[in-house]
């Protein structure tokens, strides 16, 4: 017992007596005056406030410049809002060409508005190429080739009556026309003919 | 009222906010005991030596509150003490300094004798890592002989009858604890 005592007080005893390494003072100083010496952490809140301010101001101005602009008629791109009759949703269009500086409203925004008047839309460039993408016509697939169950469907609905099949020949079948158009040729002259007047 | 040219007016205000701190002066008078309460939790120098200046870089930091602190002391070690903990919890037990115990041994014994003496701080040093968080806390932060009841309470946050009963409890139990170990080594 008096053994345990006597460590854990030994133990003790030398936490409390750790020595600080050499230099640490200067360290910690030195480190410190870097610390305080980025401008951000050494200013007065009031002038922080007020550069805060000055920032948020300016950040207005410019929302309500670039909202005075898009609100003159639109030039050359434009993003048309309808509601669609059947859904009640609205749909876009586009008019023209989007420049590349010129931004349209994101699709989730356009499908909530019901507004069927026309309206400018703010759109970024990255969702313009989205929606272009996504409005271009698809392009078929090549056909696939037949199958055999298809094949044999085929062959069996096909009555391989001869006189279709002549007319497959090219051969034939310029001369069949050549014929029919004789045929009507010689109707004509006789029927001509034939009239009294 | 003096001029101050336009370019310069971050500057003269923070100089005017440097001068409100002697921080020299604090970092003299306190450095030492925030690097004993840090090294008590972290036995590591180099970690021990980060939490302190990182004190001193919140006492800049709040510079202008601290007319309204009461006790400096206090409020520096229950800020080196937090600080302490949280760095704690991010470094490994291979970080810390493995050569502490031996440096508890007694110095003028045989070397075999100094071997079982380090051993047995050791011993001590992780039994008492395995108490209950509040009794160790409580125990090393009475390690630091210039932190009265009061000021441990203040620093834990907790009453002071509360401080001296943890304490009571975590001297038994690492006592018991220890006298097992030595009973079946």
């Amino acid at each position: 017992m008096k053994n345990a005592d006597e460590a854990i007080g030994r133990v003790l005893a030398g936490l409390r007596d750790a020595e600080a390494p050499a230099g640490m003072e200067r360290r910690i100083l030195k480190a410190v005056a870097a610390r305080s010496a980025v401008p951000t952490a050494v200013g007065p809140r009031w002038a922080r406030r007020i550069a805060l301010a000055g920032m948020i101001a300016a950040c207005l101005f410019i929302a309500i410049t670039v909202i005075h602009r898009n609100g003159h008629p639109p030039t050359q791109a434009r993003q048309r809002v309808v509601a669609h009759p059947s859904t009640g949703l609205a749909a876009t269009e586009h008019e023209a060409s989007l420049l590349p500086n010129q931004s349209i409203a994101p699709i989730g925004k356009l499908a909530r508005t019901t507004a069927p008047t026309r309206k400018v839309q703010l759109i970024s460039i990255a969702d313009a190429v989205l929606l272009s993408e996504m409005r271009a016509p698809s392009h078929p697939a090549p056909e696939a080739p037949l199958t055999n169950e298809e094949r044999l469907l085929l062959r069996a609905v096909h009555l391989g009556d001869p006189q279709v099949m002549a007319m497959l020949n090219p051969e034939v079948r310029a001369r069949q026309e050549a014929e029919s158009e004789a045929e009507f040729q010689r109707f004509i002259e006789q029927s001509g003919k034939g009239d009294p007047e | 009222m003096e001029s101050i040219p336009g370019g310069s007016l971050v500057l003269f205000w923070a100089e005017k906010a440097e001068s409100e701190v002697d921080l020299a002066a604090l970092v003299e008078s306190y450095s030492r005991l925030l690097f004993r309460v840090a090294y008590s939790i972290l036995r590591s120098r180099t970690e021990t030596e980060d939490v302190v200046q990182e004190v001193f870089v919140r006492v800049i930091e709040r510079r202008r509150s601290l007319q309204a602190i009461r006790d400096i002391r206090v409020w520096l070690v229950r800020i080196v003490w937090n600080l302490a903990l949280d760095r704690r919890r991010r470094i490994r037990p291979e970080q810390m300094d493995e050569s502490f115990a031996e440096t508890l041994a007694e110095s003028g014994v045989p070397v075999d004798e100094r071997l079982t003496q380090a051993q047995r701080m050791n011993s001590v040093l992780r039994e008492i890592e395995r108490l209950p968080k509040r009794e160790r806390h409580v125990l090393l932060l009475s390690a630091i002989e210039e932190l009265g009841t009061a000021e441990m309470a203040a620093v834990m946050g907790r009453s002071e009858s509360a401080v001296r009963a943890l304490l009571f409890r975590a001297r038994t139990r690492l006592r018991a604890r220890l006298a097992t170990r030595g009973g079946e080594q």
